[in-house]
């Protein structure tokens, strides 16, 4: 009996954990179609996160995702100017990626900035969740 | 010349062993001391061998009443006279052999004496006031432990330059009586008749040893147990205030940097300016900004909550607002010699990695043990 109740417990825990996570990042697509956006793609995401900016200070450089997470989701980066690590983005690698709402905001406009020059729109930002839901 | 060399003398012993002790020990606890005082990543060895240096002087100055013959200050308390009739008969060539201190030799003794009584008193000063350390820490205010700097150095400075005229007399002293007083230092004989003999005064002499072993096992004990990713740091003293939404925050790209190291003005203008902070926009909101900056005026350098910030403080024109800390007069003060070798190794790469070199960077304490520079990688 006891054994049957520790394979129950095993199963659910197994069961939750990547829905609470995938669910994380269901509610913020909710939240983006509800701000307007259309389908999601995976792959529209996926190009955007490999393409090159033009970087406002160096005429002769370019931005793009990479420059501080690496081309590899699944590895470890590096903030650009500080040197800093940033753990992996891929939620496979890394589980704490993408379960709380602010902190995914929080980093959007941040880096959007940055790289885009500009705020991500509720489309782009849902497309880039699709891509990297399932890595 | 004077040396007695009739047939009934033999090596007798001079200086007991506690004294023999003392006097080597004393040398190598100075000469370390002078060796560590220059780099702060030594501080916590250059304070161990203050407080041997210390503690023997204490020791010597109660052995100078009760020790053996030959180490009781009543027996070489020479007078002026004394000194300047051995200094004319040294030219003349009739100085009298001393079995034990000349007159000569025991003024420069007592001088010593004085002179490192004086550098510990204002050593432990110092360290009180200045690090916030030692056994008077917490007692000593600031300004007086800024105060015994000047004279603890000078007095340090006068003591070596004593040293060296005692070592001069010593040499002096064997060629002109053509015997080797530093073997006798080692040995404690010296030539004399039996009935000159002073009692040895063994055990006394091994506990001595033992007490400074021990001691020296107990104070640096934290290195026998650090291992590679828990480093031993001496001197951490209590803890600077934190703020789990300023570390959080401000921890996000950089090291979250101490409001101690920066004056408010520009800890203020940093936050203002956070929508273009250092080429990103932050985009903090309102509550989250009004916390952290309650939290850096409160403890900003203004505060003089250590070293560092009394020193950035006292160091930055009030005209002037530097939103780095390395543009700040005290950083680059303490980081002149720092080769460029080191900025450009991969494990440091930027300047504002305090982190790299610095073990208490994220406590913002900056002791100055707590200084490692990474070993420099060949290519």
């Amino acid at each position: 009996m006891k054994k049957l109740w520790f394979i129950m417990f095993i199963s659910i825990a197994n069961f939750i954990g990547p829905v609470s996570l995938a669910n994380e990042i269901n509610n913020q697509l909710k939240t983006y179609q509800a701000q307007g956006a259309g389908e999601f793609s995976a792959s529209r995401g996926e190009k955007m996160w490999h393409k090159n900016y033009p970087d406002p200070k160096k005429s002769d450089k370019q931005r793009n995702c990479g420059v501080c997470h690496t081309d590899n989701l699944k590895s470890k980066g590096k903030h650009a100017r500080t040197g800093k690590v940033i753990p992996p983005l891929a939620p496979s690698v890394n589980s704490e990626r993408f379960s709380d709402k602010k902190f995914i905001e929080k980093w959007f406009k941040r880096n959007c900035k940055w790289v885009v020059g500009r705020e991500c729109t509720a489309q782009e930002k849902g497309d880039f969740l699709v891509y990297l839901r399932d890595k | 010349m004077s040396r007695d060399k009739s047939k009934n003398t033999t090596q007798v012993l001079i200086w007991d062993l506690p004294t023999r002790i003392f006097h080597w020990s004393l040398a190598m606890s100075f000469t370390i001391a002078w060796l560590t005082f220059d780099d702060n990543r030594y501080l916590y060895v250059h304070v161990f061998s203050g407080y041997t240096f210390f503690g023997l002087l204490l020791f010597r100055l109660l052995w100078g009443i009760v020790g053996s013959q030959y180490s009781r200050f009543r027996t070489f308390a020479y007078d002026w006279p004394s000194v300047f009739a051995y200094l004319k008969g040294l030219l003349n060539g009739q100085a009298a052999r001393h079995v034990g201190h000349n007159p000569a030799g025991s003024w420069a003794i007592f001088l010593m004496l004085t002179l490192g009584v004086v550098i510990s008193i204002t050593g432990i000063l110092v360290l009180g006031g200045e690090e916030g350390h030692g056994i008077l820490a917490d007692i000593v205010p600031y300004t007086i432990g800024e105060a015994a700097k000047q004279p603890h150095i000078l007095t340090a400075w006068i003591m070596l330059a004593v040293t060296g005229i005692h070592i001069t007399g010593v040499i002096i002293e064997s060629l002109y009586h053509k015997e080797n007083l530093i073997l006798s230092m080692i040995t404690g004989r010296k030539e004399g008749k039996k009935s000159q003999s002073a009692t040895k005064h063994k055990p006394l002499g091994f506990i001595i040893l033992t007490v400074i072993v021990i001691s020296g096992l107990v104070y640096f004990k934290g290195y026998l147990t650090e291992t590679k990713d828990q480093p031993y740091l001496p001197f951490i003293g209590s803890a600077l205030p934190d703020n789990e939404t300023w570390r959080s925050e401000c921890s996000d790209c950089h090291l979250a940097y101490h409001p101690v190291l920066l004056p408010a003005r520009s800890w203020r203008e940093l936050l203002h300016t956070q929508n273009e902070h250092f080429d990103e926009d932050l985009g903090l909101d309102a509550e989250t900004i009004a916390e952290i900056e309650n939290f850096l005026m409160e403890n900003a350098s203004e505060s003089k909550l250590n070293e560092p910030a009394r020193k950035i403080n006292a160091s930055t024109p009030a005209d002037k607002t530097p939103l780095r800390i390395i543009e700040t007069a005290y950083w680059l003060k303490k980081h002149k010699k720092i080769k460029p070798l080191y900025w450009k190794d991969e494990r440091v790469g930027s300047k504002g990695n305090c982190e790299a070199c610095h073990l208490d960077a994220k406590q913002g304490t900056f002791e100055d043990s707590a200084m490692r520079l990474p070993k420099l990688l060949k290519k």
